[in-house]
C-alpha cells in the first residue's frame, strides 16, 4: 500500500502585484528577490482561497466527498484569531461532519503539518494551506504575497509519501508575529537566521534519508529567493530550483512550500525523490519526501504566470492597509442563528425542488415559488453555472453600509439576477459578481459559482456564493 | 356595499427641512387637509387614523403613528401604523377605505410621514436597503437603485428602448414638478442633463433616481352621510386594488413587469367597473424612471415594451391623452416614504376638483398606483370626481 498524494488544487488570486510597483512606491526593495506576488481581492481571505483550492482538489481526485476522513486547514491569516476555520471548509464542501480535522495557525510549517496530518490519517484525507501575510509596508510586505494548496491523499496514490522528519530547537526572534498584530517580524540577525535555517533544514533533511542522487525536486523554507539556495547543503541546485515559487508568488505563508512542493512533484519524471522542508519561527522544521509524479493537478505555471496586474495604490487598497472598515450605524443585520440555516444555499446553492409541480424555489425554504404550494421540497444543489439575467454596477456612494468598506477596497461592483437551470427547471439568485471588470458585466453572459467572503457582521466573517464570468 | 368618499387632502411641502420633525411636518398636512374640506370640520369627527411610515432613521419605531395623532390634538382615537415600505400610505389609504365601507367608522384619516434627509449617508445608505429582500438581494450588494438598474437592464435588453426613454420620464416629471410648489425638486431639466448625468447604478443615471424627502400628506375618508356634510365636491373611491408579490426581484417570474401591480390593478378597475382606457390621469410610482415605464404597462396603459412609444410621443404629458405624473411624481416632488402613497392621492384630489398645478383639462377620473420595494406590495386606487354618477 503506498499512501500519498492523489490529487492536488491551487488557487492563486487574481491580482499581482509587480516589485517594481512596491520599488517605486518606496524607492526602495525589500521583496526579496520576489518579482511579483499574488493579492488577495478585498473579498479573499484563507477560508475563501481554502475553499477554492480544496474545491479544486477533490474535482481532480477520484474521491468521493463522503469518504474523506480527515480534513486539515493550515494559515497563519485565521480571520479570527481564535476560531477552528475547518469546519467551515467542511461546510463549504459538504465533506462528513464526521472527518477529524485540524486548523493549524502557528506557523509556515502548518502546511506541512496538516499534509503530514493527512498521511498520517486513516482513509481519504484533504489537506489544504491558505495563507496571505501582511508584513510592515516599508519593509517585510513587499514580499508577502498569497496562495492557496490542497492535497487529497489517498491510499495507493501515485505519488507516494516516503517520509516525515522533523526538528525541533528553540530559535526565537527568526519568524514571529506579536499578539494581536497583522504583520509579520523579523529580529533581522541575519547570520543567525541563516544559520538556524540551514541547521534544522539539514537535519530534517538528514532525517528524511533520501539518496541526494535520486532528489529531483526540494520544495525548501522560501521567505525569499535567495534562502533555500543557501540552506539546501548538498540537495542539487535544480531540485532547489523546480520547488521555488516565492519569485512569482510571493512569500505566502503556510502555502509557500506546499505549493512549491505541487510544482516539484508536476515536473518530476516520476523516478525521482521530491522534497518539501519548511522552518517555523519558533525553531521547528518539518519535512515530507515523495516519490513519483503528480499529474492530477493544475498547471502551477500556469497558474503563477496568470493574473491582472494593479498598481501599488490599488495593492494598498485591495488590502485594506488604507481603508477604515468601520461603518456609521452598522450593516444588514442576519443574525448568525439565521445565517446558519441558510449555509447549504449560500455555499453550495441549494435550492428546493417542489414535489407538486417539479418548479424550483431559493431558498429552499417557505411556499414554492412556482405553484405556491406549501410543500416539503427535494433539496437539490443548482448547477454552479448560470447565466446573467439582469445586472448592474453598483458604484462609489450606491453601496448597502455593510458593503462600503469592499467597495473602498475593490472599487465598483457589479450585481446580477443569475438564472441556473436544472433537469429542465430554472430559479434566479441575486449574486454579486466578482474577480471582473465589473462594467463589463451584460445580460446573456455565463457566469460560475465561487464562495468569498460576503460581509462581517458582529465582528464574524460570513461567506456565501458570488460569480465570476466564466469567458 | 356603501360608497366611500375623500373630503379632503393635503400635504407638507416636499424637501429637505432640517427645522421639522416627521410630527410638525405632519401637522402641516393634517392642518391643510383639514383646510380643503369645503365645509366646516370639526376634528372631533374623526373616528379613527392608519398612517403609513417606514420609521426611516428609527426615531419612533414603535408607537409613532399614535405619537403622531396625539401631537396633532386627535386624543384617544385608535390609530394604527402602516408598514408596507414605500406603499405605507397606499394602503393606510385603503384601511381607511375598508373601515369607512365596513360601517364601523364614518370619517377616517388616512395619510404618511417620513423624515429622511437628516441622517449620515452610511445611516441613509442603511434604511434605503430595509425594504429589499435583506438575507439575499440586499447581501448581494444592492441597495433599491441597483434593483431597479438591474430591471431597467433587463428591460432595455428585452425591447426597444433606450437610456433616453428613461431620460424622457424624468425631463417631463421635472417640467410638471416645476410647477408644483410642494415640490422637493421643482426644477426642470433637459434629456442631456438626464442622460448624462453621473450614473448611480448602471444604466440609471442621478436623473433616474428619485431624492430622499422629508415630507407628510393626509387624506379624509368619509362616509357618503358624512361627505354629503361636509363637502361639494368629493371625491369618489371608485376602486381599491392592493396585491403582495416577492419581496426579491429574483423570486417573480418576470423581471421587466412588476406582478403585483398588474394583480392590482385589475382589481381596482374590477372594483370600480372600468378599464384601463377609461383612465383621464394617473399618479404613478416613479421612484427610478424604468418604474414609471413599467407601470405604464402593468396598468394596462399600453402592451409591454411600448411604454418608451408613450414618452416619445408625448401621450402622458400633461397635453396628452394620459397625463401621468402632473405632480411631479417622486422623481420632481420627492419620494418621503411613508408619506408618497397619500401624496399621491392629494395630488388626484386636487385633479379632480380642478385645484391642480398642473390641470388636466375634464379630469373626470384618475388612478394612483403605489409601489412597496420593489414590487412586494402594490397599493392602486381609481378615484372620480363627484358622488357617485356624477362624473361622466
Amino acid at each position: 500500500m503506498s499512501r500519498g498524494v492523489a490529487a492536488a488544487g491551487v488557487h492563486v488570486p487574481r491580482f499581482r502585484l509587480a516589485t517594481a510597483e512596491s520599488a517605486d512606491a518606496w524607492d526602495d526593495d525589500h521583496a526579496g528577490g520576489v518579482e511579483r506576488k499574488a493579492v488577495p481581492a478585498a473579498d479573499e481571505d484563507s477560508v475563501t482561497m481554502a475553499i477554492a483550492a480544496a474545491s479544486d482538489a477533490i474535482d481532480r481526485a477520484d474521491v468521493d466527498h463522503d469518504a474523506l476522513r480527515f480534513v486539515g486547514l493550515a494559515t497563519t491569516t485565521p480571520p479570527l484569531a481564535e476560531s477552528k476555520l475547518a469546519p467551515r471548509v467542511v461546510r463549504a464542501l459538504a465533506l462528513p461532519a464526521d472527518a477529524r480535522t485540524a486548523t493549524e495557525t502557528a506557523s509556515p510549517t502548518a502546511g506541512l503539518d496538516v499534509l503530514d496530518r493527512a498521511l498520517a490519517a486513516d482513509g481519504p484525507a484533504l489537506a489544504v494551506a491558505a495563507d496571505a501575510p501582511e508584513g510592515d509596508p516599508a519593509d517585510a510586505d513587499h514580499r508577502m504575497g498569497a496562495a492557496a494548496v490542497a492535497f487529497l491523499v489517498t491510499d495507493d496514490a501515485p505519488v507516494e509519501h516516503a517520509n516525515t522528519a522533523s526538528h525541533a530547537d528553540e530559535y526565537p526572534g527568526i519568524r514571529y508575529r506579536k499578539r494581536g498584530s497583522t504583520e509579520v517580524n523579523a529580529l533581522g540577525v541575519t547570520s543567525y537566521e541563516r544559520g538556524a535555517v540551514r541547521e534544522s533544514v539539514s537535519r530534517v533533511v538528514e532525517g528524511l534519508d533520501a539518496d541526494p542522487e535520486e532528489i529531483g525536486g526540494a520544495a525548501l523554507h522560501q521567505p525569499n529567493t535567495g534562502l533555500p539556495y543557501r540552506v539546501c547543503g548538498d540537495l542539487p541546485q535544480a531540485a532547489v530550483a523546480s520547488g521555488t515559487v516565492v519569485d512569482r508568488v510571493g512569500d505566502a505563508g503556510a502555502a509557500t512550500v506546499p505549493f512549491g512542493l505541487v510544482r516539484a512533484l508536476q515536473v518530476a519524471d516520476g523516478g525521482e525523490t521530491t522534497l518539501a522542508v519548511d522552518f517555523g519561527g519558533g525553531g521547528a522544521a518539518l519535512g515530507l519526501a515523495f516519490a513519483g509524479s503528480l499529474d492530477a493537478a493544475p498547471n502551477v505555471d500556469a497558474a503563477l504566470d496568470s493574473g491582472v496586474e494593479v498598481s501599488y495604490e490599488r495593492y494598498l487598497r485591495e488590502r485594506g492597509y488604507v481603508v477604515d472598515g468601520a461603518v456609521a450605524g452598522g450593516g444588514a443585520h442576519v443574525s448568525l442563528p439565521s445565517w446558519r440555516r441558510s449555509l447549504d444555499g449560500r455555499y453550495r446553492l441549494v435550492a428546493g425542488r417542489c414535489p407538486e409541480c417539479g418548479g424550483l424555489t431559493f431558498p429552499a425554504e417557505g411556499a414554492c415559488g412556482m405553484c405556491y404550494d406549501c410543500v416539503d421540497f427535494a433539496r437539490v444543489e443548482l448547477p454552479r453555472e448560470g447565466v446573467v439575467e439582469a445586472a448592474t454596477v453598483i458604484g462609489q456612494g450606491g453601496a448597502p453600509p455593510e458593503f462600503i468598506s469592499q467597495q473602498d477596497r475593490d472599487g465598483p461592483y457589479a450585481v446580477a439576477v443569475v438564472r441556473f437551470t436544472l433537469d429542465g427547471a430554472d430559479v434566479t439568485l441575486p449574486m454579486q459578481v466578482t474577480d471582473c471588470d465589473p462594467d463589463h458585466v451584460e445580460v446573456g453572459d455565463a457566469v460560475r459559482a465561487t464562495v468569498r467572503r460576503v460581509y462581517t457582521d458582529e465582528g464574524i466573517p460570513r461567506y456565501g456564493a458570488k460569480v465570476t464570468p466564466t469567458e | 356595499m356603501s360608497d366611500v368618499y375623500i373630503v379632503g387632502a393635503g400635504q407638507s411641502p416636499f424637501g429637505s427641512f432640517p427645522g421639522e420633525s416627521y410630527r410638525s411636518l405632519f401637522e402641516t398636512a393634517y392642518d391643510r387637509a383639514l383646510e380643503s374640506v369645503d365645509r366646516d370640520l370639526n376634528s372631533d369627527q374623526i373616528d379613527e387614523a392608519y398612517l403609513g411610515t417606514l420609521g426611516v432613521g428609527g426615531r419612533q419605531i414603535g408607537l409613532s403613528a399614535p405619537a403622531v395623532t396625539e401631537h396633532v390634538g386627535l386624543h384617544g382615537i385608535p390609530t394604527t401604523r402602516v408598514e408596507n415600505a414605500c406603499a405605507a400610505s397606499g394602503y393606510a389609504l385603503r384601511n381607511a377605505v375598508a373601515a369607512v365601507e365596513s360601517g364601523m367608522a364614518d370619517l377616517v384619516l388616512a395619510g404618511g410621514y417620513e423624515v429622511m434627509t437628516d441622517a449620515s449617508s452610511d445611516h441613509t445608505k442603511w434604511w434605503l436597503g430595509v425594504s429589499g429582500e435583506t438575507e439575499w438581494e440586499r447581501l448581494s450588494g444592492t441597495t433599491f437603485a441597483g434593483v431597479y438598474a438591474q430591471m431597467a437592464s433587463a428591460y432595455l435588453d428585452a425591447y426597444d428602448a433606450t437610456v433616453d426613454d428613461l431620460s424622457r420620464v424624468a425631463v417631463k416629471n421635472h417640467a410638471n414638478g416645476a410647477h408644483n410648489p410642494n415640490a422637493h425638486l421643482g426644477f426642470e431639466c433637459s434629456l442631456e442633463d438626464a442622460s448624462n448625468a453621473q450614473t448611480v447604478a448602471d444604466p440609471l443615471t442621478l436623473y433616474h433616481c428619485c431624492p430622499t424627502t422629508d415630507g407628510a400628506s393626509a387624506v379624509l375618508v368619509a362616509s357618503e352621510d358624512v361627505a354629503s356634510d361636509l363637502s361639494e365636491t368629493p371625491v369618489h373611491v371608485a376602486g381599491s386594488g392592493a396585491a403582495s408579490g416577492a419581496v426579491g426581484l429574483f423570486q417573480r417570474d418576470s423581471l421587466t413587469s412588476i406582478p403585483a401591480t398588474r394583480t392590482a390593478a385589475e382589481r381596482a378597475y374590477e372594483m370600480a367597473d372600468i378599464g384601463p382606457n377609461d383612465v383621464d390621469f394617473a399618479e404613478v410610482h416613479d421612484c427610478f424612471a424604468i418604474a414609471e415605464l413599467l407601470a405604464y404597462e402593468d396598468l394596462g396603459f399600453c402592451e409591454r415594451g411600448e411604454a418608451p412609444e408613450l414618452l416619445r410621443e408625448g401621450v402622458t404629458n400633461p397635453d396628452g391623452d394620459l397625463p401621468i405624473n402632473t405632480s411631479g411624481g417622486l422623481k420632481s416632488k420627492g419620494h418621503p416614504i411613508g408619506a408618497t402613497g397619500a401624496g399621491q392621492i392629494v395630488e388626484a384630489f386636487e385633479q379632480l376638483r380642478g385645484d391642480a398645478h398642473v390641470q388636466v383639462e375634464g379630469a373626470e377620473r384618475g388612478v394612483t398606483h403605489n409601489v412597496g420595494g420593489s414590487g412586494g406590495g402594490v397599493a392602486v386606487h381609481v378615484l372620480e370626481r363627484g358622488f357617485r354618477g356624477e362624473s361622466a
